[in-house]
């Protein structure tokens, strides 16, 4: 008898900028293009104001992987900004890989207002890649 | 009036104005009264209008660092082997608003200098009138073994004396001087240096500013012998703590993975106390001090019904890790986050090895180089797309 096991959704947050991928996250919705209903999104002003505490807040309540969306280099709305999100994204990897946390569980990426088709596929792609990755083993922990 | 006595034993240019190394000859072989006399000279001679410097307190039980104006009342130890308070903190404190109308020396250690260094590159201190002097770090014991220090000797004269015969000292350092960065002052705009001396003897006056010079012109000198042999002893400290650091942080495993975090967490009792006395952590409020993590009722027990239970306070390890992001780039290793922890977590076993990752990652040394700046505030266009992009 095969037992049918419930596949593993994973649970990501997203963070994305208001100016670049919150829009392209809308156009995606508006043009119909589908893709995966794992991300629970929240729009930030830019991708620079998202501090660790939050990305790490969202690690160590469960999330199985928080996404950062930004304007492309270049073209953030406050010129730096996405610069700044990304030296913290390698400040942030760095310590969770001397912590031995898994840091592929968190993605910054670029994705344009225009970019509706990139965004899905961005999803598409990590729902993937943390679907092999697996459930968040911090979800477990009651004592952090 | 004591005579202070140095002598030119070398000179080196720095820009255009030419730096000399001095000597202080110890009066009777007492270091620290030799020291004070100089530092007196410095407030009589009104060359600084007060003096920040460590002064035993009068059960002698502890010594800490006192702001003194009058000379008669100076009676400092500036070897005193315990670091209570960052001094960093405190000149960033008294400075902060606006920098001192006239000059006010500081004497401090190296890892205090560091976190100066980049407390005046976060805009946190201001040392316009500040004149650092440096003092050769012997390294430090924590609080209660320097207050209530097992040896005959007092604590300052057993790390006096650990300095020229092999003593057991190192079983009473605290781990963050067991393991220092670099226990030579840089930036400093003079050094009392030990490393290479005889303190019985004589100490070595570097001279590394214009600040410096001005502070110790027209102050009585006197002829002694040559330093050659500092370089040799610096080079041999360094290399020792270099090693010890090495050795320190080889096994990982109490610190790897979520189970080991929480493990080496579990004692954690969330006061705080490591980012309060962190002379890197400079918020005024924290944000973990605010109301910001606090929830509805009905948010708690959402939160305990997903888990089926979840400690109170939580949040222990979101705050240590947030915290880490926040100051590891600038941190000096003075340790004295570990100090703080009255449950005796070993905080440096974990402060060390991240802060070594990530100061490699950016190529920066906390401390070392006031004009570059701290890394989370530049950036280049082109770098680290491996992480944007894969």
């Amino acid at each position: 008898m095969v037992i049918e096991m419930e596949e593993f959704e994973p649970k990501i947050v997203g963070f994305l900028c208001n100016w670049c991928s919150y829009a392209g996250a809308d156009l995606a919705g508006t043009s119909r293009i589908q893709y995966p209903p794992n991300v629970r999104i929240i729009k930030v002003m830019c991708s620079g104001s998202v501090d660790s505490v939050y990305i790490m807040r969202a690690l160590l309540e469960g999330a199985d992987g928080v996404f950062i969306g930004g304007c492309h280099p270049g073209d953030c709305h406050y010129l730096d900004g996405n610069y700044k999100a990304r030296r913290r994204a390698v400040l942030l990897k760095s310590i969770l890989e001397t912590l031995g946390l898994e840091k592929e569980r968190i993605w910054i990426r670029w994705v344009s207002a225009s970019e509706g088709q990139k965004f899905a596929d961005t999803m598409k792609e990590m729902t993937e890649e943390i679907k092999k990755l697996g459930p968040n083993p911090i979800a477990k922990h009651w004592n952090i | 009036m004591v005579q202070i006595r140095l002598q030119n034993i070398g000179t080196f240019s720095m820009g255009d104005i030419k730096m000399t190394d001095k000597v202080l000859k110890v009066k009777n072989g007492d270091t620290v009264a030799s020291v004070n006399d100089l530092l007196k000279e410095l407030l009589k001679s009104k060359k600084v209008q007060a003096l920040l410097v460590m002064q035993e307190v009068p059960s002698k039980a502890m010594s800490f660092p006192v702001l003194i104006s009058d000379p008669d009342k100076l009676n400092s130890n500036v070897f005193a082997p315990v670091l209570p308070v960052s001094t960093a903190t405190i000149i960033s404190k008294i400075t902060k608003v606006e920098s001192a109308s006239k000059p006010i020396g500081v004497v401090m250690r190296s890892c205090q200098i560091r976190a100066l260094v980049e407390l005046v590159k976060l805009n946190q201190a201001n040392i316009e009138n500040i004149v650092i002097i440096g003092v050769d770090c012997l390294g430090t014991f924590p609080v209660n073994t320097y207050s209530d220090f097992p040896e005959k000797a007092t604590p300052t004269e057993f790390i006096l004396d650990s300095f020229k015969k092999k003593s057991d000292v190192v079983k009473y350092l605290r781990s963050a001087c067991y393991t220092c960065k670099d226990p030579i002052p840089s930036n400093a705009d003079i050094i009392i240096g030990l490393y290479g001396m005889d303190p019985q003897k004589e100490l070595l006056i570097q001279i590394n500013s214009k600040k410096g010079k001005k502070l110790l012109e027209g102050i009585q000198l006197e002829v002694s012998k040559d330093t050659n042999d500092r370089e040799k002893a610096i080079k041999r400290i360094r290399e020792e703590k270099a090693k010890n650091r090495m050795e320190f942080i080889k096994d990982k495993s109490n610190i790897k993975g979520i189970d080991a975090l929480a493990k080496f967490f579990d004692k954690c009792v969330n006061c705080h106390n490591c980012m309060k006395v962190c002379p890197i952590c400079y918020c005024r409020e924290c944000l973990f001090e605010s109301s910001v993590f606090d929830l509805e009722v009905n948010k708690y027990i959402g939160k305990a019904e997903k888990k089926g239970l979840f400690k109170m306070p939580s949040d222990s390890l979101l705050f240590h890790t947030t915290r880490m992001n926040h100051m590891v780039v600038s941190c000096v290793g003075c340790g004295l986050c570990e100090q703080a922890c009255p449950s005796d977590i070993p905080l440096m076993e974990i402060i060390i090895p991240i802060g070594e990752n990530v100061q490699k990652e950016f190529e920066y040394n906390p401390g070392s180089d006031i004009e570059k700046k701290v890394p989370m505030v530049i950036y280049k266009e082109d770098e680290y797309q491996e992480v944007g992009e894969k």
